[in-house]
């Protein structure tokens, strides 16, 4: 229980970044996410600009500064497709605002719950895709529930491994 | 006012972003002539400024990182060269003892390899333009199956042109920047070719599914088609030249939406998911080399030559037709006409007697039906100064016997 409570995490510090882990990280995830494919195939299970969006929203417990970033990441994923332009954009703000929202109110501090969040934020990500194009857009698009699943699980795994070494690079008063 | 917006800043915030989003996202989404919603294949100046902005953000890293792990993987080789070098002499020296002796073999099959060196530059003046170009990212997106190249209009890129490797083909460049251009590979939901299948003739549209296989649909069932048969492309997109290979069947199964019809999947014969460098026919017209091309136009001024010549002499023979003289002359008199000129030493020609005339053969008059059974022989002698053709003389016939 002691890991809920909005008053308690109200009082933990926020944190703070150099302006190059801000600027560089979120290129290196775009830059990545357009290139492992290359490598891995069919095997990309993972959005890392997702789970950038997660962690800084989650660090920073800014919902405004979350959304902006999510918004960022995704019309820049949705730029580097052939696809319309906003669809990754609407998901990725939706789980900045999120992320950043729950990071007030819960410790992100713990690896199990960053698991949790990533593979829920991750799955919601990928319904919100769904949606716009199928309902909101009405256009065809198939989609396999497991390739969601695995990313999802994908992003988890990276992010357990990607957050800690992210912490490290925070501004320590 | 202010308590409210500063109370609820970031709900505000979050609606606003997302509003401008969905209303990007309405400009974009265009509905066919068929009554199907979908994307605008053509982007707005708005969208194509953040496509070029997201182009320049990511490529010049991802050349970078491709860059990086050729220099890598080659000197990994280089190092992986150097291992038991030693070794490797000892071995060539005995090599280059053995080689020696087959210098003498070697020579005539450099020979034969000059003729199909020959041979192959006879077939490349044949083939299309091409540009070689590396990949270098791609989406990152299953949904989204394109990839970028390291050129672009600077080299000559434009869109809608077919991207092969030596195996088959690829896809097409959808959209070009000035170093990079960006190719939707065939196996995106979006893509579509027309193919032919090789052993049945039957042709279709080439399309990816949600899997990133390729499947062929809007097909009648046929049972003729089997696994294994090859797949080519029909040449009527505009977009691949006929007869490039597509891959081969590798399974049929029903359309799940319509009855009759059936999806035929195709195992692509280029590896889409590991490609490196790939081929862009820049030009669907045959190159000619300055020499073809003298030639096509010496033929070509050879034929009006030719045209020309038979039309003066087409009109020689009518200038001759037209002296010559006929033979009703309208302004003499009836018996002096040159059809009844006696003094023409070349007679006009006569068919030849009847061996049993009888009443009906011309000139026949006089003979009567017993005449023409008396079996008498007949004078085939004629003449050549009256024109007409002479009846029968049977003075001379013996009796009780027949003509043969």
């Amino acid at each position: 229980m002691s890991v809920l409570g909005a008053n308690f995490r109200r009082d933990m510090e926020i944190r703070r970044y150099p302006l190059l882990v801000y600027t560089l990280v979120p290129l290196a995830a775009l830059v990545l996410q357009a290139w492992l494919p290359r490598v891995l195939g069919n095997y990309a299970w993972f959005d890392l600009p997702l789970v950038v969006t997660v962690y800084f929203a989650l660090g920073r417990r800014s919902p405004i500064q979350g959304t902006l970033m999510g918004a960022a990441m995704g019309l820049f994923e949705d730029a580097l497709s052939h696809h319309a332009i906003g669809v990754n954009g609407i998901a990725k703000t939706a789980v900045g605002f999120l992320a950043a929202s729950v990071g007030v109110r819960i410790d992100v501090e713990n690896r199990t719950i960053r698991l949790i969040l990533n593979f829920l934020l991750s799955l919601l990500s990928s319904a919100i895709i769904v949606f716009t194009y199928r309902v909101l857009l009405g256009l065809d698009l198939e989609w396999q529930w497991f390739t969601e699943l695995f990313r999802a699980i994908g992003n988890s795994l990276i992010a357990m491994v990607l957050f800690p070494l992210l912490d490290r690079l925070q501004i320590r008063e | 006012m202010e308590s409210l917006f500063a109370r609820y800043r970031n709900l505000i915030v979050l609606l606003a972003i997302l509003l401008v989003q969905i209303m990007g996202l309405a400009v974009q989404v265009r509905r066919t002539n068929e009554g199907r919603r979908t994307v605008d294949p053509r982007d707005t100046p708005g969208v194509r400024l953040i496509r070029l902005w997201a182009e320049a953000l990511v490529a010049p890293p991802e050349r970078g990182i491709e860059s990086a792990k050729m220099a890598a993987i080659h000197t990994w080789q280089n190092y992986a060269d150097l291992r038991h070098v030693r070794e490797q002499n000892q071995d060539l020296q005995k090599t280059i003892d053995r080689l020696r002796l087959e210098q003498a073999s070697l020579l005539e099959d450099a020979r034969q390899g000059e003729r199909l060196q020959a041979l192959l530059d006879f077939q490349h003046r044949y083939i299309y333009s091409t540009l070689a170009a590396q990949a270098i990212g791609s989406s990152g997106s299953d949904q989204s199956r394109v990839f970028y190249l390291d050129k672009g209009s600077n080299s000559g890129l434009k869109p809608d042109m077919a991207v092969i490797t030596s195996d088959g083909i690829v896809g097409k460049v959808r959209d070009v920047f000035s170093s990079t251009a960006q190719v939707l590979v065939i196996n995106d939901q979006t893509s579509g070719a027309g193919v032919i299948l090789e052993t049945t003739r039957t042709r279709g549209i080439l399309t990816g599914n949600a899997a990133g296989q390729l499947e062929v649909v809007n097909i009648l069932a046929d049972e003729r088609i089997k696994a294994g048969e090859k797949v080519l492309t029909a040449g009527g997109d505009l977009v691949f030249p006929r007869g490039l290979p597509v891959g081969e069947v590798e399974k049929v199964v029903r359309d799940p939406d319509r009855d009759g019809f059936i999806d035929v999947i195709v195992r692509p014969a280029a590896h889409l998911n590991r490609l490196d460098e790939v081929l862009v026919i820049t030009n669907t017209q045959p190159r000619f080399s300055p020499e073809q091309q003298q030639d096509l136009a010496t033929s070509e001024s050879v034929a009006g030559a030719e045209a020309a010549a038979i039309k003066d002499q087409l009109k020689a023979s009518q200038i001759m037709a037209e002296r010559l003289p006929g033979l009703i002359d309208p302004s003499l008199p009836p018996e002096q006409q040159p059809l009844l000129d006696t003094s023409n030493p070349v007679p006009v020609a006569h068919p030849p007697m009847a061996l049993h005339p009888d009443r009906f053969t011309p000139g026949a008059d006089a003979v009567t039906p017993s005449d023409a059974n008396n079996n008498q022989k007949p004078d085939f002698s004629e003449k050549p100064t009256t024109g007409k053709p002479q009846t029968a003389k049977p003075e001379t016939a013996k009796p009780g016997r027949t003509p043969q």
